[in-house]
């Protein structure tokens, strides 16, 4: 086998040049406690509530941004991948080759690593893992969330102790991402024994800076600290045992009352999911804590449509009007504050191999008027627009309204376009999406690697074949999936790049996504707690973080 | 006397065959496909699916059979006890609930008696205090206290004792203190229903003419009030007993999500939402079977208040 040049150096180059990454930086350096960081103490996290549907602490099958959260620091990665930068570093392995065709992958691991029932972590476990994985997915008919991380992998083999070779059907570029994220991270091999139910329950060991001590589903979580840890990402200044002694995770419906909890004191971070409320956020700051944000990379909140023939979408023009009839600024500014990032594209500005669309996303409402004259849509008696009889109505399905489903719903009444706001219940919504009985619909996805759109919008990967299908005409669909296989199935950076940039350039030119906001993971963080950081899917990370006692 | 205790007997099992049956129809008549929905439930998008793969996974959960066969499998399994799996959690739907059942109960009792404690004195001093002005805010208080949304009182009770004064724990269900806010937010509405049945019973009984023959006779106010207006007018409260604990327990829901407590109603927010059938299903029967044990006590309590019930059709008895 011929030296390849690791791809992390190559990938590190590739984003570095392509990538102004950190959009919307820390809240604050210089926040938290002074002086040096002390040991002890139970830090107090207030999530939103818990994922009724799918509650799961099992890395590789769960996809809820919270569990993921938790798991990064219960269980260790192959690789971790810096937030600044978007390379990807050693973690568990130390170093790593990748073969010159990109259908196998070899990593060398850490020496003296285990997991906290004691087993070592070595080329057997990482195959364990890596049957483990393939078997879950197997089991889940696909749907656990991991199966997207591993697209292409068929096994692994033992090459030495410390060494393990992962092989793969197809090249897969992402994967390299893949190994540093919580989806692949390792687990030890008996926990492959139990159910993946059990998994999910909280049933397995890894290796990780913490051990999980309780799961109570949307009630409280509980990690505490592994005394023995010494094998932490460079990427923390602190890769010995943790500070804190335990975590406590809560959940919390009410935003009022989780940010309320952060300024009287009864928790130590309030974790949201939707970005805080500017209202929320003068309240955190007036408490003396700190806000911390980050864009999470990944698909950004976006519209997907509902091309197929008969539907108002299937028009080019009504496509093209859209983008320029949604004002992304007054929406940022209205619901989330003057000083919330615009979202620039299909993707959050921290995802890799990003490129800005912003251009094309400016608010034009007379563009857009103009765009639907020419069309033919004429507006009626009654403000909106018709053609042939057919009013222009899209059908907008949300699971609950808010503001800023009536803020655009507003902002397209001004050029005639109405929309229906259909409250459906997610239960509901695969139903509803199936019988193609929508125009729009958002959707996002967490994950620092383009890659990641496919599973929203290739029907043959997709969660939801239906919204996949409905998405792009059979023609744009043939390239989007063509430019997806050029960007991932080879080594070539370069090829890479470009590949993901004409994509980003396809989804605003062809009407796919319709951005509507730039996902930013918020935190309110006490006063007394130091250390703060996200990894780069803007997870937190507790390696340093400490707590005044 | 046993001809009246097998008839209240029959008749509350008759109403909750009653609850399930409807319940099961509503759940069964909502306007989707009930498999699509509950496979939904499961994380599996039947688009995806293979015909094969579909055809399996109806089977699995019982979904391929005709709806009356479902119908009655689950009807007997709720007889024997076994209220069927989650389609959503994937666990036995009577652990979930078992598991959620102790912060409901505390709950509930807290708020049941918090609820008795006000507005019984609420009632009773409205009834006794003779200054006008006073008697007047005392009988519009009800009104007042009925009218707030309960998440309203919450988040309020939670802004002033949690977050200004810090006295009390906003969220959470563990110990005593956490108990307080909660159940103060749900008896407010609670309390507020019985003292305004109370008050009017109250002022129907002291202007009955054994009350002046009692006064009469030269006893005092309160000794009047206490001893023979307070043991007739509590009759019609309690009647309303049942309907007040079947409140908590409909109140647990808007109050649990609230204060983030983990009970059951927090359980049936979230089984509604994610329309796990099975889940809902019980829980409604559960509400159901409460209720009518609660209305089924008081039923046999009557004959030992008033001993006219046994003799008399109820619909005089009881107006």
């Amino acid at each position: 086998m011929t030296r390849f040049p690791r791809l992390a150096v190559a990938l590190a180059s590739a984003t570095l040049a392509s990538l102004a990454l950190t959009a919307c930086g820390g809240g604050s350096d210089d926040a938290g406690p002074a002086g040096d960081p002390v040991s002890g103490g139970t830090l107090k996290v207030a999530f939103w509530p818990d994922n009724a549907a799918f509650p799961c602490v099992d890395p590789f099958q769960t996809y809820w941004i919270e569990h993921r959260t938790v798991i990064r620091n219960l269980a260790d990665s192959l690789t971790d991948q810096d937030p600044e930068t978007g390379e990807i570093t050693p973690w568990l392995a130390d170093s790593w080759e990748v073969a010159p065709d990109g259908l196998s992958y070899t990593f060398t691991l850490k020496d003296g690593v285990t997991f906290s029932d004691g087993t070592p972590v070595d080329a057997e476990a990482v195959k364990a893992n890596v049957e483990g994985w393939l078997a879950t997915v197997k089991a889940t008919n696909g749907s656990a969330f991991g199966a997207s991380y591993v697209v292409g992998l068929n096994g692994a083999e033992v090459v030495d102790p410390l060494t393990v070779k992962l092989t793969f059907d197809q090249p897969n570029s992402s994967f390299l991402q893949a190994t540093s994220t919580t989806n692949l991270a390792l687990i030890s091999p008996a926990s492959f024994q139990n159910t993946p139910a059990d998994r999910c329950a909280g049933d397995f060991v890894a290796s990780g800076a913490f051990t999980l001590e309780s799961y109570s589903p949307n009630e409280l979580l509980k990690i505490v600290k592994r005394d023995d840890y010494a094998w932490g990402s460079e990427l923390a200044d602190n890769t010995k045992a943790p500070y804190l002694d335990a975590v406590e995770f809560s959940y919390v419906a009410e935003d009022s009352v989780r940010t309320g909890n952060l300024t009287s004191g009864a928790v130590d971070i309030a974790w949201p999911r939707n970005p805080f409320t500017v209202e929320d956020r003068a309240l955190i700051d007036s408490a003396g804590a700190a806000i911390e944000s980050r864009s999470l990379p990944g698909v950004s909140q976006t519209f997907f449509a509902n091309v197929t023939e008969g539907r108002p979408l299937a028009d080019r023009a009504v496509r093209d009007a859209l983008h320029q009839a949604i004002d992304i600024e007054t929406y940022a500014a209205t619901i989330y504050g003057d000083d919330y990032p615009l979202v620039e594209g299909g993707f959050d500005t921290t995802t890799p191999y990003f490129t800005s669309q912003a251009d094309k996303l400016k608010y034009d409402p007379e563009g857009a008027e103009k765009t639907l004259d020419d069309a033919g849509w004429k507006v009626g008696d009654d403000g909106y627009r018709y053609k042939d009889g057919q009013k222009l109505t899209l059908v907008n399905l949300v699971p609950a309204t808010s503001p800023g489903e009536e803020l655009i719903q507003d902002q397209l009444k001004q050029v005639g376009i109405e929309v229906v706001i259909d409250v459906t219940p997610n239960a509901e919504r695969p139903a509803k999406i199936t019988g193609g009985n929508y125009d729009l619909v958002a959707n996002y996805f967490t994950r620092a690697d383009p890659g990641a759109l496919q599973f929203i919008l290739d029907p043959n990967l997709a969660n939801s074949k239906a919204l996949a299908t409905n998405a792009s005409t059979p023609e744009t669909l043939a390239e989007l999936q063509r430019l997806f296989a050029q960007a991932i199935q080879t080594t070539d950076q370069e090829q890479t790049e470009q590949a993901y940039a004409d994509l980003q350039d396809l989804l605003i030119d062809e009407g796919v996504t319709f951005p509507i906001f730039e996902r930013v993971q918020y935190a309110g963080v006490s006063s007394s707690v130091g250390g703060f950081a996200f990894t780069s899917e803007s997870f937190l990370r507790l390696n340093d973080v400490w707590k005044q006692q | 006397m046993k001809r009246y205790v097998l008839s209240r007997l029959a008749q509350a099992v008759g109403v909750l065959f009653a609850a399930f049956t409807v319940t099961f129809a509503v759940l069964y008549l909502l306007p989707s496909d009930p498999v699509a929905l509950q496979l939904g439930a499961a994380g599996i998008e039947t688009d995806k699916l293979t015909d094969t793969q579909l055809e399996a996974a109806k089977a699995q959960y019982g979904l391929d059979r005709p709806v009356a066969e479902q119908y009655l499998s689950t009807l007997g399994g709720f007889v024997s006890g076994d209220l069927g799996t989650s389609i959503a959690k994937q666990q036995p739907v009577a652990g979930l609930i078992g598991d959620r059942l102790g912060p409901t109960i505390s709950l509930s009792l807290a708020a049941g008696a918090l609820s008795l404690l006000v507005g019984t004195g609420l009632a009773y001093l409205a009834s006794y205090v003779r200054w006008r002005p006073a008697r007047l805010v005392l009988s519009r208080l009800p009104s007042l206290g009925a009218s707030f949304p309960q998440f309203f009182i919450g988040l309020v009770a939670i802004q002033l004792f949690a977050f200004q004064l810090g006295w009390l724990p906003a969220t959470g269900s563990r110990g005593p203190e956490s108990l307080l806010l909660p159940a103060v937010t749900i008896s407010v509405l609670t309390s507020s229903l019985l003292a305004q049945v109370l008050m009017r019973s109250f002022d129907e009984t002291l202007s009955q003419p054994y009350v002046v023959t009692a006064r009469a006779k030269g006893l005092s106010r309160a000794a009047v009030q206490w001893r023979h207006g307070f043991r007739n007018a509590i009759l019609p409260a309690m009647t309303i007993l049942g309907l007040l604990v079947g409140l908590t327990v409909t109140s647990a829901i808007v109050v649990e999500t609230v204060f983030a407590r983990n009970g059951v109603g927090k359980l049936a927010q979230e089984s509604v939402l994610s329309q796990d059938v099975p889940v809902v299903l019980a829980i409604v029967t559960l509400a159901a079977a409460i209720f009518v044990l609660v209305n089924l006590v008081v039923d046999l309590l009557y004959p030992l208040l008033d001993p006219r019930i046994v003799q008399l059709p109820r619909k005089v008895a009881v107006r």
